[in-house]
């Protein structure tokens, strides 16, 4: 067993709080999709990469101050949400779970492929007008990006708790997920909502990829972290904003814990699936995730 | 068109239940058998060879995949996996005992079987995408296991020599031999899911994907079943495994990785959820997709594009086209290649009549 | 953007017949699979299209006397089906020779390589056993090994610290994967030799985070000097990671893999890498007299040389590629004495390949038919005021123990 040490042990806490939040981050627009349409985007991590793509194309071609190419990344994440939902998810509505997730599989590659052919495989830097040297917060240090990053996902789940609760739009979308028969019963636009799901995650993704890519540099190597997101979204449970940040908070503090106490005793990377067996371990007692809604099934 | 379905009546129990009702199927089917069983390996070259035997390998995998997908109704993003698990048994058993093929690949399936059937234990609990993320939970597990023990992997490599397998005493080393090899386990596979499905475990497997409680209140076991499936399914991906390594000569867990998994559940599901033929035309679909596409931008996109620019146009479009084409034919027709093709087939049954 | 205009145009028209192709007569067919939109196609965006230039560049010379290269390239997107088909395709075509790209590939052809007498180069991937000649006749590392480079590693760590490695204690951060294990053998065996403490340190891929790997670096373990062996995105993770942990980049070298220069700009840049090192078989930057001869070629055409040039560590890469295949053909036709060499005849051109070093960029390789590594040269170049700065000469340290692994290896 490697020695525990305390200070050592504090860091690993801390950074593995800070990255979970980012995690959360690009988790949140895949939460968002499945509450609001029930549909699984396997093409989170394109998303994101594209936006990021978006951010520094803009900054590149038209040498825009960092505000506009965010603007503008937000911007193109709306009208992409918005044209994917009409072309390719609106005529799946209604059709069985796994064809939609083939279509985001499909459209992972479309995106991946467009992304290279519009702006070209190099590898591009976001910069943000924040400093670079960490940020000293007690004995630890903090940084800067993953604080915006961490800052960026706690605004969100604040307002899309709040959206959720209290909105008419945002419970509007919480019936059409329940039941999309009824709530068009009811007199709810359905295919409204569904778009405005897809946009909204255009947009958290549009920030997703702008922290993630002025940490990581934009390529097509960004569309990576969309494999993190996994085990987030299942940990917290699929349909909860709060179980987004949770859960990566949760997928955070577990690698590193693995990474710093695990690996010197396998003598390989575990970092990668230890959240992955936690998540199994939780959905055994809890097969929604830890705050999935139960569905209640009838014959 | 080519042929009338009025005027065949059936005069007797053993005409109406016959394998292939009308003449005109079991001439089909002969048709089919002379050409790709006598005409294609004299007839092709390496080349082309080379492409069918990958096409015959992904056959088997989705064959297996689609019945646990497409007939039992439980997501997997794990096939990659027991493909490896049964390659790396395989392998094992050629390398230490010289075990031959007959021994080595069912002992191969077998154990990525016995695998499967863990990976299934939480489907008890776990539904739907829970359980499809804890299939890729296994991939993830499965591969850093093969990565990690050396026992397993043979050392730092992860991979092991597969020397090609021998049949009656002459070793396949030929294209055409090993296209054969592949085809008799490809026949294999198309009997035993065409059997199965019509048994009583297939019965059951449809009745859990239809609905799991209520085919639990009728008395179907249903943690038994879904384990059947997943061990059945793993066995048909053991096997691909196993005769993968086969052809290539070697087992690297590096070949079957989660791209591998997503591409075998792409072929399942444009080929059609729960049908044998659409397993393979998706794996068929799949294979060939990418490489078409480059032999018609090579022909065609010289035309706009410097001999330069292409080389880095044509993957990228490929990648674009590819998942165009997927969300394309989902779109039209979500139960996948073999409804469309049943539609089509249907239209010409009575063409020139609408009915 | 305009070329995604041109793409769709392509589609929308779906002409399907092919150009004429001029009708060449004297042509050596070079088959080469690159990784344009795989995983790892930060790197093969940019070599492949250095060894294209480079061929063009041979042609515009008149070829290899009048003989005109052409090399086809087939994107495997790092899968192994497709690299088959590759394969196949390209043999059916008459390629002399072939360049492979990607580990799995290597391994999952090898065996047809031996059947189809099919001389072939994987610089910097594969196996680092296939240096042996004897045991791997076809496949030709030719570019110093993972085992040769870490071995260089030590030594410049060892310069580094007063050359002394006496319980100093080296820190190895690797991919955890083949690749990133393979060095390990030869980590151990200078360990024992060196008496330095080691310790490594996985990062499971893609490793985009690193958090957790660079605070055990560098605040338990506090090595005083780290290996770096990674790949894709993780190299300017783990550069950014130390840079903020304040631990000095100087004391950080990479292997092949870990350090472009697009590796440098994700990391935050020139100024955040200062001091970084890199290990690599083809000399970086671009003062090399090929690397102004290609510009000149792009001027003469009018045309501005490509953005791709800008990443000097791998464009160099793809040319030293290229250069060691064309060289390879240039003594094939001296044995075949001018007539379309065979296959045999250019693994035999490649065996006498030596004295070859293209200005600098090539290391003094000496390949033999017993050595298909060449010597497993190196040279170390260290990121300095916005670009690589070569810190030794060409060198290949503790040859005796790579040779000895080579030896052992079963």
């Amino acid at each position: 067993m490697p020695e525990f040490d305390l200070q050592f042990t504090l860091f690993l806490l801390t950074n593995g709080v800070m990255i979970g939040l980012m995690y959360a981050l690009i988790a949140l627009g895949f939460v968002l999709i499945y509450k609001a349409t029930d549909a699984i985007n396997f093409a989170q991590g394109e998303f994101v990469m594209f936006a990021g793509f978006l951010a520094a194309g803009a900054a590149e071609y038209a040498h825009a101050p960092f505000w506009l190419c965010a603007l503008l990344a937000v911007g193109g994440m709306v009208a992409l949400g918005f044209g994917l939902e009409r072309v390719v998810l609106r005529p799946l509505i209604g059709r069985p779970i796994i064809a939609v997730v083939m279509a985001t599989i499909g459209l992972a590659a479309v995106l991946r492929g467009t992304a290279v052919l519009a702006f070209g495989a190099g590898t591009r830097a976001i910069t943000m007008p924040i400093p670079d040297d960490p940020i000293p917060l007690g004995p630890v240090t903090l940084p800067p990006v993953e604080v915006v990053g961490a800052a960026v996902s706690l605004v969100f789940l604040a307002g899309f708790t709040w959206f959720f609760l209290k909105s008419r739009t945002g419970i509007a979308m919480r019936a059409v997920a329940d039941s999309q028969q009824v709530a068009m019963a009811m007199g709810i636009n359905v295919r409204r909502y569904f778009a405005f799901a897809w946009a909204m995650a255009g947009i958290v993704s549009a920030l997703g990829g702008i922290v993630w890519g002025s940490m990581l540099g934009v390529d097509n190597q960004l569309a990576l972290v969309g494999l993190k997101v996994f085990p987030v979204v299942i940990l917290g449970g699929l349909d909860s904003v709060i179980g987004a940040v949770v859960g990566g908070l949760i997928v955070g503090i577990v690698e590193n814990l693995a990474a710093g106490y695990f690996d010197p005793l396998v003598g390989g990377g575990t970092k990668d699936f230890v959240p992955y067996l936690l998540m199994i371990i939780v959905l055994m007692v809890r097969p929604e995730g830890i705050f999935g809604r139960r569905r209640i099934e009838r014959v | 068109m080519f042929h009338r379905e009025s005027g065949v009546f059936k005069t007797s129990y053993a005409a109406d239940m016959a394998l292939y009702p009308l003449p005109i199927a079991r001439w089909a089917v002969a048709a089919l058998a002379a050409l790709f069983i006598v005409a294609a390996p004299l007839a092709l070259g390496n080349y082309p060879l080379s492409i069918l035997n990958l096409i015959l390998i992904a056959v088997v995998g989705a064959l297996g995949l689609n019945i646990l997908v497409g007939y039992t109704g439980q997501i997997s993003i794990g096939t990659g996996a027991f493909m490896s698990v049964g390659a790396y048994t395989a392998a094992k058993l050629v390398v230490i005992f010289h075990a031959p093929f007959w021994i080595a690949l069912p002992a191969g399936g077998l154990m990525a079987a016995a695998v499967g059937a863990i990976v299934g234990i939480p489907s008890l609990r776990i539904k739907g995408i829970y359980l499809a993320i804890s299939t890729l939970a296994a991939q993830l597990i499965i591969e850093w296991t093969i990565n990690h023990v050396e026992w397993i992997s043979g050392g730092v490599q992860a991979s092991i020599n597969v020397p090609r397998p021998s049949v009656f005493g002459t070793q396949l080393t030929s294209e055409w031999q090993i296209y054969l090899f592949l085809m008799f386990f490809v026949v294999l596979a198309l009997v035993a899911t065409l059997n199965l499905v019509r048994s009583r475990i297939g019965r059951a497997f449809i009745a859990i994907r239809d609905q799991d409680i209520a085919a639990e209140i009728i008395g179907i076991n249903i943690f038994k079943y879904k384990l059947y499936a997943f061990a059945i399914s793993s066995f048909f991906a053991g096997i691909t495994g196993a005769l993968e390594s086969y052809y290539l000569g070697i087992a690297n867990y590096e070949q079957f990785q989660i791209d591998v998994s997503i591409d075998y559940l792409a072929m399942v599901i444009i080929g059609g959820l729960g049908s044998v033929l659409g397993s393979v035309l998706g794996a068929i679909f799949v294979t060939l997709l990418p490489i078409a596409t480059r032999w018609f931008l090579e022909a065609s996109g010289g035309l706009f594009f410097a001999q330069a620019d292409m080389l880095n146009v044509i993957p990228n479009l490929r990648l674009v086209i590819f998942g165009g084409l997927i969300i394309f034919f989902l779109v039209v027709e979500p139960e996948g290649l073999n409804r469309l093709w049943r539609n089509i087939r249907n239209y010409f049954r009575v063409w020139p009549f609408s009915y | 953007m305009k070329t995604l205009a041109k793409s769709v145009l392509a589609l929308a028209l779906g002409v399907a017949f092919a150009g004429a192709a001029a009708a060449e007569d004297k042509v050596l067919l070079i088959g080469d699979q690159c990784d344009r939109t795989g995983p790892t196609q930060i790197v093969g965006t940019v070599l492949c299209p250095a060894m294209q230039d480079y061929y063009k560049l041979v042609n515009s010379k008149g070829g290899i006397d009048g003989w005109m290269i052409k090399g086809d390239e087939i994107d495997n997107a790092y899968k192994v089906p497709e690299g088959i088909e590759a394969y196949e395709r390209q043999k059916q075509m008459g390629a002399l020779m072939m360049t492979f790209y990607g580990t799995p590939q290597v391994v999952a052809l090898n065996q047809r390589l031996e059947q189809d007498h099919m001389p072939t180069t994987s610089p910097g991937f594969g196996i680092s056993a296939a240096g042996d000649g004897k045991r791997f006749p076809y496949l030709f590392p030719i570019a110093a090994t993972y085992w040769s480079q870490s071995a260089a590693a030590v030594q410049f760590a060892k310069d580094k610290l007063e050359g002394n490695l006496k319980g100093k204690k080296i820190a190895y951060v690797y991919y955890d994967n083949p690749a990133g294990k393979e060095p390990m053998p030869i980590l151990e065996a200078l360990q024992k030799q060196e008496g330095f403490e080691l310790r490594t340190f996985a990062v499971p891929p893609p490793g985009v985070e690193l958090g957790a790997q660079i605070l055990d670096v560098t605040q338990r373990f506090h090595p005083d000097f780290v290996i770096a062996h990674l790949f894709g995105r993780s190299p300017s993770v783990l550069i950014k990671g130390l840079k903020g942990a304040g631990f000095p980049l100087s004391k950080v070298v990479g292997l092949v893999w870990a350090s472009a220069e697009a590796d440098i700009l994700a990391a935050g840049g020139w100024p955040t890498a200062e001091g970084y090192n890199t290990i690599q078989f083809a000399g970086a930057g671009d003062d090399y007299p090929v690397r102004q001869e290609i510009k000149a070629m792009y001027k003469k055409e009018g045309k501005e040389p490509p953005k791709e040039m800008e990443n000097t560590v791998v464009y160099n890469r793809g040319l030293l590629q290229a250069a060691i295949q064309v060289q390879a053909l240039t003594n094939a036709l001296k044995i075949s004495s001018g007539k379309l060499p065979t296959r045999e005849q250019v693994k035999e051109g490649m065996e006498q390949i030596k004295d070859f070093t293209l200005g600098g960029l090539v290391p003094p390789l000496q390949v033999t038919a017993a050595d298909h590594e060449g010597g497993g040269w190196v040279r170390i170049f260290t990121a300095k005021g916005g670009k690589f700065v070569a810190a030794t000469d060409w060198i290949h340290p503790y040859r005796e123990v790579v040779e000895n692994a080579l030896k052992t290896a079963e």
